[in-house]
């Protein structure tokens, strides 16, 4: 990936738009999922659209933060295309019988905090937390996910919409490297000095405990399914690669620590990270569902249907 | 994808255009003033002229009717949001105004009054669109050319088309798609029957702020679609008691006192809209108060924040917007549209939403530095072309190089913070000025000097660049590179002594 032109990609983004109803819905294919993969691909189809609708909440943060007009309009976009993302796997989940009537399927509980968090405080966040966790959120889920999914799944409506999703997909991780890079240049001392008073800062505590069970706790949820674990960490290595390819990029701090991070957790044996974080996966798991607040409303524009 | 262009106004065009133009064109007899429009400037300004002695006036109106904005802007809800006793002529006061911001209908009838009281109608061409205003160095005439193939010549001409008159439609892909309704919020469509329909508002800007209300009420679902939120301040709207129009007719001078403190309560708003002082930090609070008040809803309230400084763009001022936007049947879409289809506006999260009706609250086509017909000055020069990096003149008014010709709402005129005609007021007593002095002193032409307005200019521009439109947000008053040629950078009483004094120095006096 090179350096991107962001104003051709604004205009690239604006003039190759689809929508939910290019997509035939009923077509033939729902019945080759099999017996033994629907329950499991229900919790999966589920965590991955939770996924997404969280990404795109998080490019909503994004937008208000961009430091140009140009990276503004990419996230309101990104913003809503990830919410079509969602949208698509709503439907793709309607066609298999996985929706209990017009209900939203429920996220798990270490999303619900991760919604909660993001309700509450991304938009607080500096724009470069958000602009570094989220391509790592991306590459790391939505890429080993999909990538798992289409190898397991033969229905071809599925592969139909993840060739759309993946297209927008790549186009966001390339902007989201980009702005990596330009946050990394001229990146100095005072830089690293004010990022780790932000460290500091609570609500930005909250939002790495919310976030690093979440990756555990979907790393189960895979495994579970099938998946081999080595597929998701070659993804998060890719972050790795891609990300550090450039002196500016591997200059942004926050690429630093993101990439610490995911090599924890690439790391089984990393018992200093992994059993606390297991153990709070765990603990989470016993969070009453009444103890959380009502979900935002943002949640509820969530759609399978390709008309309004 | 293509701007199009409505230039529709109420009245019927006068037709054969194309067949006329052919034959030579009919001319009459030179006036002293040429007039284009009859809005509130055009009539304005015969009215002023008039009451200075200057009678051989014509006006040339494209519509079948006078009125401008407010003869085309006929839409549910359509109002002035300046109060009337400010958005009316101190030259003609109204001391009937039946509420403090009155509605399109009542403005119309006001002016068509003064078109009465002072005997206007006379001056006026209805059906005659200009396509054309040039001067002659020779003569010292201008000659406008109309769409019907007349050409109608004067010594001096006033340009008072109108600063919002033409409708536009966004650029968005695929609006020549949609198989439903269409209207524009500036060419209502009285005789669409709103009950029971599915209808879509794009745009959620000065009037479709005031449209959604009344929609919401008739309309089976309402879908307003925003690209920017705008802020909107509460809106003191009440209804005059009998008292006071029974105080303005006996004792007009309370009346004009009236209006000299809605003046200075509008100026003072300068400090909050203009610049960026402890006024504007207040004025934010006032509008996040009021949306906080209006509305409970976090995510709604996010999507309804601004998130550029207040005064940047237009201040909208409503009480009854964001509770409309809460009725049960009236959704707010924030997603960026991507297309119009066959049958409703897909969205980028990829859902299309159907409609019945889509209406577009979309303004007007705004130039910053071409002309909405050609104007030609001395030896021919185009003035679209002196107006290429965007357009300028001096003190608003006159061009260099375009001798005679006078601008109403020209370069650099428009109010951010109080009403139009108390500008309108001072370019228009400058044109008597300027009007007399080429009669008096018998001139070919009355020229502004090609220095005086550049520093002038020089002056306008370094004293924008401190200003909240330059702050940084895209709005109509910037060109595409960001340059103001549209806003006044000051308080009304700074434009207004400007204009008082015209000053013979800046100018050559040409002399038949
Ligand atoms: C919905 C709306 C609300 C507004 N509210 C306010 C407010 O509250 N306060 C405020 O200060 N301002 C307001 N404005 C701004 C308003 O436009 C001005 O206040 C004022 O009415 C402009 O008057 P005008 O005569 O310059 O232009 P117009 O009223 O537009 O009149 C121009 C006339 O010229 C005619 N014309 C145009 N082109 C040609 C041509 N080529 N040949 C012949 N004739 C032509 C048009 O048909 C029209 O009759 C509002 C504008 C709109 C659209
Ligand atoms: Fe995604």
């Amino acid at each position: 990936m090179a350096k991107i032109d962001l104003d051709k990609m604004l205009e690239k983004v604006k003039n190759t738009q689809w929508a939910l109803s290019d997509i035939d819905w009923d077509a033939p294919g729902a019945d080759l999922i099999t017996e033994e993969q629907w329950p499991k691909l229900k919790e999966f189809m589920a965590d991955l659209m939770w996924i997404e609708h969280v990404g795109a909440r998080a490019f909503a943060a994004m937008a208000n933060k961009a430091p140009t007009d140009t990276l503004r309009q990419l996230y309101s976009y990104f913003h809503a295309e990830e919410q079509r993302h969602a949208n698509a796997e709503m439907a793709l989940m309607k066609r298999w019988g996985m929706l209990d009537g017009d209900e939203l399927p429920e996220p798990n509980i270490n999303l619900r905090l991760v919604i909660e968090w993001l309700d509450r405080y991304s938009d607080e966040m500096p724009v470069y937390v958000l602009g570094t966790v989220v391509p790592m959120l991306e590459i790391a889920l939505d890429g080993a996910l999909c990538k798992f999914l289409l190898d397991t799944v033969e229905d071809p409506v599925c592969h139909a919409a993840f060739e759309k999703i993946n297209d927008d997909e790549s186009r966001h991780l390339g902007v989201g490297f980009t702005v990596m890079e330009m946050q990394g240049h001229g990146a100095t001392y005072i830089k690293m000095v004010q990022m780790a008073a932000r460290l500091m800062d609570p609500r930005l505590i909250l939002g790495i405990a919310s976030y690093f069970p979440l990756l555990n706790k979907m790393r189960d949820n895979v495994v579970a399914m099938g998946l081999s674990e080595e597929k998701l960490y070659e993804c998060m290595r890719k972050f790795e690669k891609i990300g550090g390819r450039t002196e500016d990029g591997r200059r942004n701090p926050w690429f630093q620590i993101i990439k610490l991070h995911s090599r924890w957790v690439v790391d089984r044996d990393n018992r200093l990270y992994h059993k606390p974080v297991d153990a709070i996966v765990k603990a989470t798991s016993y969070i009453p569902r009444k103890a959380l607040p009502a979900v935002p409303s943002w949640v509820k524009e969530l759609t399978y249907k390709p008309t309004a | 994808m293509t701007n199009a262009t409505t230039n529709r106004n109420s009245g019927k065009r006068a037709n054969g255009a194309k067949a006329k133009s052919l034959a030579a064109p009919k001319r009459s007899r030179p006036s002293t003033v040429l007039i284009v429009g009859a809005g509130f400037a055009g009539l304005g300004a015969a009215i002023r002229l008039q009451q200075a002695g200057i009678k051989d006036i014509v006006m040339l109106e494209r519509a079948s009717e006078v009125g401008g904005t407010w003869r085309d802007n006929t839409y549910p809800g359509a109002a002035c949001d300046i109060p009337s006793n400010l958005y009316s002529y101190s030259f003609d006061p109204n001391p009937d105004w039946s509420r403090s911001f009155s509605g399109s209908a009542e403005i119309l009838d006001y002016i068509k009054a003064m078109v009465e009281r002072f005997d206007l109608g006379n001056y006026i061409r209805f059906n005659q669109n200009v396509t054309d205003l040039a001067y002659d160095d020779d003569q010292g005439l201008w000659h406008a050319t109309t769409e019907a193939g007349e050409v109608f010549s004067a010594r001096a001409a006033v340009m008072a088309q109108g600063p919002l008159s033409n409708a536009s439609f966004p650029a968005i892909t695929g609006i020549d798609e949609f198989q439903g309704h269409k209207i524009h919020s500036a060419a209502w469509d009285h005789d669409y029957d709103f009950r029971g329909k599915k209808v879509g508002v794009i745009g959620t800007g000065a009037s479709a702020i005031q449209i959604i209300p009344e929609l919401v009420r008739d309309a089976d679902k309402l879908t307003v679609f925003q690209r920017t939120p705008a802020w909107v301040m509460p809106r003191p709207d009440f209804q005059t008691p009998n008292w006071q129009k029974t105080l303005f007719r006996k004792l007009p001078a309370s009346q004009s006192a009236l209006r000299k403190g809605l003046y200075l309560a509008h100026e003072s708003m300068a400090l909050a809209v203009i610049w960026n002082s402890p006024m504007t930090a207040i004025a934010e609070r006032l509008g996040r108060w009021h949306l906080k008040r209006q509305v409970k809803d976090k995510w709604l309230r996010r999507q309804l924040t601004p998130n550029y400084r207040i005064g940047c763009k237009r201040i909208l001022v409503s009480n009854d917007y964001y509770p409309a936007l809460q009725q049960p049947n009236c959704k707010l879409i924030t997603w960026p549209i991507a297309r119009l289809s066959e049958n409703g506006i897909r969205t980028v999260e990829g859902i299309e939403h159907q409609f019945d009706c889509i209406v577009f609250a979309t303004g007007f086509e705004v130039s910053h530095s071409g002309t909405p017909f050609p104007v030609r000055g001395s030896g021919g020069r185009l003035l679209a072309e002196d107006w290429q990096r965007g357009a300028q003149a001096y003190k608003s008014i006159n061009v260099a190089g375009y001798p005679n010709l006078f601008l109403t709402f020209g370069p650099n005129s428009g109010p951010g913070h109080n009403s139009a005609l108390v500008y309108m007021e001072s370019q228009i007593d400058y044109i008597v000025k300027g009007v007399r002095t080429i009669l008096d002193k018998n001139l070919k032409a009355l020229a502004v000097r090609d220095r005086a307005q550049q520093v002038y200019n020089a002056d306008i521009q370094r004293r924008l660049a401190k200003t909240n439109w330059n702050s940084g947000c895209k709005s109509w008053y910037l060109t595409e590179d960001g340059f103001n040629a549209t806003m006044f950078p000051g308080f009304a009483t700074q434009y207004a002594s400007q204009m008082e004094e015209l000053d013979l120095k800046d100018y050559a006096l040409i002399t038949a």
